[in-house]
């Protein structure tokens, strides 16, 4: 296993730049997730790595080699596949030692790890088939098996669990999981699902546009959410943004009054320097008043008219209107609100976030972790 | 219900593919029976035939000339298979490569499928001229390789490989399109999976392209076999001293002491080589 060091690198195609300016640091063992939107620069960043894209700036290191001069078949990297790419005429079997037999290894070893691979990905019965007669989970199964069975010095993930049902993505997610976790793998893993990044990554990187937004583990990408980009692509259903006007120490829109001395790490200077901002409230930090236990720091929304409820099982989404926005809360199964009644949400105060009304809607204060 | 569907669809199948049984048995099959009938008569030019038995084969099979042609036959047919698939495939890979003018390039190779046989014999006739031809020219007057001008095409044993060249060139286009049509379709993660499993260039060669051009491979291989066992125009028009089979037999029927029967044989004879020659190809290289 080695590290991974990413720096000041860029991509562009003729004048277009796919990625800008990244800089990255991948730690030995560590699981780094990337994710953002379609087109933000990703899946390329991941290909620099592999040396399937060339790098138009910067560089990339791997442990102590700079590599990027070197072509792929020289860099012992592994990558799984979004489309699998399984060489078709070869069997479950030789897919998966093909690469191993390249690196050199000896018969005992190619044979050990062929069983230890077969027997994790349950691909036993399978070994002598072609890939055509395999499903979508079973191809999946043996690229990662092909992946794995590499002595390899960083793993890389190109969406792969993008094409399965999704039972079977949330399995393989917890395999991918358990996998990482018990060969202490150094692995970068691009995806657009932001479940997948928040289970799986040690660390998250989101991006957008070519640009890294946020780097942090996935806790503090929740809680702490740099930008209002952030706050919205992760998390679902995504936050809820209600623009306020600042009345003194108060937050005012429609008829409610946030007091924000009660917002955490809230500094009242700093917030004199705006007009308006943006507060932030995740739909699973609200509760049905008539369920919260009273609290101080606990904030009424009162005469509250449900839309729409969406039964979820345990949870529930309703749908109702804040500040002139479609806004979404999460509440569990003990509450019995139905549509088009009025009720009260409370909300923790420690749980709310503040961004400024700029572009790029940067947080204000630094949220309870 | 559905039973009298598949019957009536049967039945309908039957009467669309029934014009297409008559032509071929009047211009395939019949042929081929007459023509096994005609290999135990003594064929008169007026048509008056006598009952020889074998006779046609057993004097076949002592004509030492008949032994040349096969030789021939199976030179020629080695080399321009080898030739044409070798080339068509160099062709096609460089052809699938990115660059400027790609597209005029792939068709230009095209061209001497196109070209009519006998305009481009006549070319080629001029450039082995052992006078004026330019090949005599460079390699003797240019390039001092030699000081007698040679007649490569009218010698026999050089015409053949003058002959082999003539079909090499006239040909790989058809490999080279067959190739280059899969190869477009051979997905590029392959490669990219190959890269990463450690393999080079060659290696990816090796380990992704040929293999994913196999039955395309196979099938030019097969069709080109078909083809020039039973190719005529080009050697007869190029170098009609070139003994192939079909000239030998053309030679036999129609020229010199017409001997219908004999010719008869030898096609009697190369078929059945040739089905077999299909059949074990067919079940073992392409698996069918």
């Amino acid at each position: 296993m080695s590290s991974v060091i990413l720096r000041n690198v860029n991509k562009s195609y003729g004048n277009l730049p796919i990625v800008k300016n990244l800089n990255l640091e991948v730690k030995d063992g560590e699981f780094v997730v990337l994710v953002g939107p379609s087109g933000c620069g990703k899946s390329t960043t991941l290909r620099m790595v592999a040396g399937l894209e060339d790098i138009t700036q910067g560089d990339i290191q791997i442990g102590q080699r700079a590599i990027n001069d070197l072509p792929p078949h020289k860099r012992n990297i592994a990558m799984v596949f979004q489309n699998y790419a399984l060489y078709p005429h070869m069997s479950v079997r030789e897919n998966i030692v093909f690469g191993l037999k390249k690196s050199g290894a000896d018969a005992e070893t190619i044979k050990q790890k062929l069983a230890d691979v077969s027997e994790m990905l349950k691909l036993d019965d399978y070994l002598d088939r072609k890939p055509a007669d395999l499903s979508g989970g079973q191809r999946q199964r043996v690229a990662m098996g092909r992946a794995l069975a590499r002595d390899a010095d960083v793993y890389l993930f190109d969406e792969p669990l993008s094409n399965l049902d999704a039972k079977l993505r949330h399995h393989m997610r917890s395999e991918i999981a358990r996998i990482q976790h018990q060969y202490n793998m150094t692995a970068i893993y691009v995806t657009h699902d932001q479940i997948e990044a928040m289970t799986l990554g040690d660390r998250v990187v989101v991006m957008r546009d070519g640009i890294v937004e946020q780097v942090g583990t996935p806790m503090d990408i929740y809680l702490q959410p740099t930008n209002t980009f952030v706050a919205t692509f992760i998390g679902s259903p995504a936050m809820n943004l209600f623009e306020a006007t600042i009345d003194g120490d108060d937050l005012v829109f429609d008829q409610y009054r946030i007091p924000a001395s009660k917002i955490a790490n809230v500094d009242l200077h700093d917030l004199g320097s705006h007009d308006t901002v943006l507060v932030g409230i995740r739909p699973d930090f609200f509760e049905d008043s008539a369920l919260s236990s009273p609290s101080d720091n606990l904030f009424e929304f009162n005469d509250i008219q449900v839309d729409l409820v969406e039964n979820l099982g345990f949870d529930k989404e309703i749908m109702f209107k804040l500040g002139g926005e479609d806004a979404k809360a999460r509440l569990d199964l003990r509450s019995h609100v139905k549509r088009q009644e009025h009720i009260s949400l409370s909300v923790d105060l420690n749980r709310v976030l503040l961004f400024d009304t700029s572009p790029q809607g940067m947080l204000i204060n630094a949220g309870e972790v | 219900m559905s039973s009298i569907l598949v019957k009536n669809e049967a039945r309908l199948g039957l009467k669309l593919v029934a014009p297409a049984v008559g032509i071929i048995g009047l211009l395939v099959i019949y042929p081929i029976l007459f023509n096994v009938y005609l290999s135990f008569f003594d064929v008169q030019l007026n048509g008056s035939k006598t009952f020889v038995g074998l006779d046609n084969y057993t004097d076949l099979l002592g004509n030492p000339r008949y032994y040349h042609s096969i030789g021939v036959s199976v030179i020629y047919l080695i080399g321009t298979v080898v030739g044409t698939t070798v080339l068509g495939l160099a062709a096609s890979i460089l052809m699938n490569q990115e660059f400027r003018f790609r597209n005029l390039a792939r068709g230009l190779i095209l061209l001497p499928y196109f070209a009519p046989v006998i305009s481009v014999v006549f070319g080629w006739q001029f450039i082995f001229d052992p006078v004026n031809g330019i090949y005599n020219h460079v390699v003797v007057d240019v390039l001092h390789l030699t000081d007698t001008r040679e007649n490569l095409i009218g010698n026999p044993d050089s015409a053949l490989f003058v002959v082999i060249l003539f079909d090499i060139w006239k040909h790989f286009p058809i490999a080279y399109l067959l190739f280059l049509a899969k190869l477009q379709s051979v997905p590029k993660d392959l490669y990219e999976a190959a890269a990463i499993d450690g393999q080079n260039a060659w290696g990816r060669f090796w380990h992704v392209t040929l293999p994913e051009l196999r039955f395309v491979i196979a099938t030019v291989v097969l069709l080109r076999i078909i083809w020039n066992l039973n190719r005529f125009e080009d050697v007869y028009l190029l170098a009609p001293n070139v003994e192939t089979l079909p000239i030998f037999t053309y030679y036999q029927a129609f020229a010199g002491i017409v001997d219908q029967g004999g010719a008869a044989a030898i096609s009697v004879i190369q078929l059945l080589v040739l089905v077999g020659l299909i059949w074990l190809y067919v079940r073992k290289v392409l698996k069918w």
